[in-house]
């Protein structure tokens, strides 16, 4: 152990400085904007500075180290939080690397690097995000090895540190399997996923039109049966109500649970949900039952316990051949009639029209609807114009352009306006069926309202509106739908694919390792005869894995060196051969070196300039020494032996 | 043989040097021999040259021992000779009352003992044991001989005529046995026309020291044998053991004996290090008086095909 004040080197420091540079780089797209570039231009200063031999100035770190939280302040109004945190940690490493002027400073930097690396994966668990956090624990690690006193060339290091890091990845696996898991990862706090939106129990027609371009993956179903086809893939989310003019809600009066008869038999499917922060959980219409943790409203749509803060697996049963609820009432009746006092006069009129034509035959109201949209010059578009005050009104008289929730809403009402018992449901649609990996991939873009009016006898039964307009929504989906001249790079069909094949290794992923909870955990141990709750026979297994690694270690290090495949000399038998075929055999009893050196006496000039260098250098690394030669050496040595050429 | 390299570092190294380009200088056309000689001298060895006479045995042991600046003493072995001869006898001094020990020819730094097959087997294991203990014991007193005493044998191998031949335990005393054999056509010539050898010795400068030598001696134990050269050294002792037309083969001695010429050999190339080629250069000389062979053999010629049978791994 080299004393502690030493100094470290021009070389580690530069290592340093990567380091950090590529934590930063990691830590970017979460990180206030005034940050990242004066964190990067403070490093390159750094960099700068040291490779001048002169020190930080004292008082320009004192102004930043001061400036720091109360920037983060500025930004977050806290310094508490995981944004804040990560923007503080980030500044702080940075800036301790101005005052890097010690050994131990540099093992304090090397240390806080691993902490903010790691708390990257705060901000998002997927396959890529985690393989880069391993990824950049690469030159964190050479860094760590280059501050040793007898720390080898940097070539050396680099394969010596990435050698560990995949030493250490049986290791993690081990600790990944064995130790305890909490029943929610530490880190789904409240705070977590805030930005993440998926169907939300409110719609107010053209706010979920981020969402229908947003291609995140929602869930993922994995049907037991065959996928069903995609005209029948609605999931229900919520059922909403009320509506107030402008937004749709579930509203608050107690139902009782619809009743439900099936005549088909319900297919088994398992839901891998992503968090949403919310506690509609989707189930393909119609569910017969609920899972375990779940509820469900009197409309039939899923709830959870607690919002979903991290992913979620559920198992539900669903029939697609259902009546839903043949006698209506009486409170249901009410709100499925309800409309907002003064709204939209014309579109009123239109429904009183109806009523006036078709009396009590709901069946011939809801056809002349669809049968409007259908003609009355309605187009798909996912980016609608804006709704004056009016709002049902206004679409459907004047800009007559938008999307499902539109349809749903004015479809709703003008039902309700006609004495039609409606309701919207909102939900998703659609979805990828990748067939090779058997599931069902469903995106925030397959986000969907539609309609489910009360006819007599048959119950409510579900109306898309949508589909009427543009059928290519059900059959092709929304970005498929709204494709036109102007759509984007990234609606066109050859990124949807891309992006649909990539995610069968993020959902494979997503089921193995960060859906590996407390209940996986305990369900796989218990195969192998643990009990996970009995902390003894987890540390027991725990250790006896660590131990194992360690004992496995051990060995390779102690392996006889000997022992060991002699590349040299199996270097050297190939350039025998090569030089035998080149009529230059060895002569019976000739030293190795000799031989070489009389070789390239008898060949022509760079070949035998080549030839000598190899003889002189094979000498130093088989007999300069008693110690084994550096395998680096020896490996270069075999490589120039090989591309040598008599 | 790979042109010898060396270092050029180091005072003492250099001076070596020098020291080695004299004595070739006065030895013509003899450079291999004249290198294992030193060899021989930087491991700590005791040499025997076996040759017909007037080939330059007596003048390889002056040069060296007037270019290593060492004190030189000839012993000429006849059948007469006694041990007290060599050893020093006790001289009874009236003047001061006791008895003083007038130091024999022993007590030198370089001692040639000339033709040592014509002494008798009890003055020959007197050398014999000096050379192996260094030191003597004499009237009931131990004296140390000189830390690099050194002893530069020959005989005579066609005059065998009243000669007592050294036993093959004796042999093994000697850390080289060595033939200079006749000069080529053209150092014969140089050395007919040149000047007599005689004055050339006189005039030879002195490069070493015996402290310097000491020093060296010191360097060449400490020059590295990698485990490929030892598995070398042990393939050759094994060989030797196991070859048809030898007798007895290599002592572990020898093998320790063969391993310390290598080291002197390679660092007078210059290394740090001992390659097979070292081992190879210094086996001849070292091996041949020791392998004891069957009638009709010739130690040297086996030595060769042992060289030539046992292949050097890479």
């Amino acid at each position: 152990m080299a004393p502690a004040n030493r100094v470290p080197d021009q070389r580690a420091f530069a290592l340093l400085i990567l380091s950090a540079a590529v934590t930063l780089v990691l830590h970017a797209p979460h990180l206030p904007l005034w940050l990242p570039m004066p964190a990067a231009l403070l490093l390159l200063l750094c960099w700068a500075f040291r490779r001048r031999g002169r020190r930080f100035p004292v008082l320009a770190r004192y102004v930043l180290v001061l400036a720091l939280p109360l920037a983060v302040v500025a930004s977050y109004g806290t310094i508490f939080g995981r944004l804040p945190g990560a923007a503080l940690a980030v500044g702080l490493l940075t800036l301790k690397l101005t005052e890097t002027e010690t050994l131990r400073d540099a093992r304090i930097v090397i240390a806080t690097s691993a902490f903010v690396l790691m708390s990257a994966l705060l901000f998002g668990q997927s396959l890529l995000q985690t393989a880069l956090v391993c990824v950049a624990l690469w030159p964190l690690l050479t860094a760590a090895m280059s501050l040793e006193p007898a720390a080898g060339p940097t070539r050396a290091l680099m394969h010596g540190s990435a050698l560990r890091l995949m030493l250490a990845l049986p290791v993690a696996l081990v600790a990944f399997v064995l130790i305890p898991r909490l029943a929610s990862p530490l880190w789904g706090a409240p705070g977590m996923q805030v930005a993440k939106t998926g169907v939300s129990a409110r719609m107010t027609p053209g706010a979920i039109g981020q969402l229908l371009i947003d291609d995140q993956p929602a869930f993922r179903v994995g049907f037991q049966g065959p996928i069903p086809a995609r005209p029948l893939r609605y999931f229900r989310a919520v059922v909403l109500w009320h509506f107030d003019g402008r937004s749709w809600t579930p509203g608050h009066a107690a139902l009782p649970l619809e009743r439900l008869i099936i005549r088909d038999r319900p297919s088994r499917y398992t839901v891998t949900l992503d968090a949403t922060r919310q506690t509609l959980l989707p189930a393909l219409d119609i569910p017969v039952d609920t899972a375990p943790g779940t509820f469900s409203t009197a409309a039939r749509t899923l709830l959870a316990m607690r919002p979903i803060d991290h992913t979620l697996r559920y198992t539900l049963e669903s029939a697609t051949d259902y009546t839903l609820s043949p006698q209506l009432v009486p409170d249901e009746r009410t709100l499925a009639l309800q409309l907002p006092v003064g709204a939209d006069p014309r579109a009123r009129a239109l429904a009183a029209q109806w009523r006036a034509r078709y009396g009590g035959n709901s069946r011939a109201i809801v056809a002349s609807a669809l049968r409007m949209f259908r003609n009355g010059g309605f187009r798909y578009t996912l980016v609608p114009p804006p709704l004056g005050r009016q709002q049902v009104d206004d679409f459907l008289f004047r800009t007559r352009a938008g999307f499902c929730e539109h349809y749903a809403s004015a479809f709703v009402f003008l039902m309700r306006a006609a004495g039609v018992p409606a309701r919207v449901v909102a939900g998703y649609q659609g979805g990828y069926a990748n067939r090779t990996a058997g599931y069902l991939l469903v995106r925030q873009s397959d986000a969907h309202a539609w309609a489910e009016v009360w006819i007599p006898g048959d119950g409510w039964v579900r109306v898309d509106p949508t589909a009427a307009v543009s059928p290519d929504r059900i059959s092709l989906g929304a970005t498929a739908a709204a494709q036109t001249a102007d759509a984007p790079w990234f609606l066109s069909g050859w990124w949807i694919g891309f992006r649909n094949r990539i995610d069968v290794v993020n959902r494979l992923w997503n089921q193995a390792v960060v859906g590996f909870d407390a209940l996986r955990q305990r369900a796989l141990l218990t195969q192998f005869g643990l009990d996970p709750s009995r902390w003894q026979s987890v540390a027991l297994a725990l250790g006896g894995a660590l131990g194992m690694a360690l004992a496995v270690g051990l060995a390779l290090a102690l392996r006889e060196p000997g022992k060991r495949g002699d590349a040299l000399a199996t270097g050297f038998q190939r350039l025998e051969r090569r030089l035998t075929r080149a009529r230059c055999a060895r002569r019976p009893g000739e030293a190795p070196v000799a031989y070489l050196r009389r070789a390239a006496s008898s060949l022509p000039s760079p070949a035998a300039t080549t030839l000598m260098a190899l003889a002189g250098r094979f000498a130093q690394l088989r007999y300069g020494g008693t110690q084994p030669p550096p395998p680096l050496a020896v490996r270069d040595w075999v490589r120039k032996a090989k591309d040598f050429r008599p | 043989m790979p042109e010898a390299t060396l270092a050029r570092n180091d005072a003492t190294q250099q001076r070596l040097v020098h020291a080695l380009a004299q004595v070739n200088q006065l030895l013509l056309g003899k450079t291999h021999a004249v290198r294992l000689s030193f060899a021989c001298l930087l491991a700590g060895g005791h040499l025997l040259l076996e040759d017909i006479p007037g080939v330059g045995k007596t003048t390889l042991a002056h040069a060296l021992a007037r270019a290593c600046g060492l004190a030189f003493q000839r012993v000429q072995f006849t059948s007469d000779l006694t041990p007290t001869d060599i050893i020093g006898v006790g001289i009874y001094e009236r003047e001061l009352g006791h008895f003083r020990f007038h130091p024999g020819p022993l007590f030198t730094e370089l001692l040639l003992a000339d033709e040592i097959n014509r002494g008798t087997p009890k003055v020959q294991s007197a050398l014999l044991e000096a050379m192996a203990e260094g030191q003597v014991s004499t009237e009931g007193e131990t004296r140390p001989l000189s830390p690099v005493f050194t002893v530069i044998a020959t005989q005579n191998p066609l005059d065998m005529a009243g000669t007592h031949p050294l036993p093959d335990s004796q042999l093994d005393r000697f850390l080289m046995r060595l033939s200079l054999g006749y000069p080529d056509a053209a150092a014969e010539r140089a050395l007919l026309s040149g000047v007599d050898r005689r004055e050339m010795l006189r005039d030879l400068t002195i490069h070493l020291t015996p402290a310097d030598l000491v020093e060296l001696r010191r360097r060449a134990r400490t020059v590295d044998a990698s485990t490929a050269v030892l598995d070398y050294v042990q393939s050759l002792l094994s060989a030797s053991r196991a070859h048809p037309q030898i007798r007895v083969g290599l002592s572990p001695r020898a093998g320790l004996a063969l391993l310390a010429a290598a080291r002197a050999w390679a660092m007078l190339a210059g290394r740090s290090y001992v390659m097979p080629e070292d081992v190879q250069a210094v086996f001849p000389a070292v091996a041949a008086h020791r392998i004891q062979i069957q009638h009709g053999a010739n130690g040297e010629t086996l030595a060769a095909k042992l060289l030539a049978e046992v292949s050097v791994r890479a």
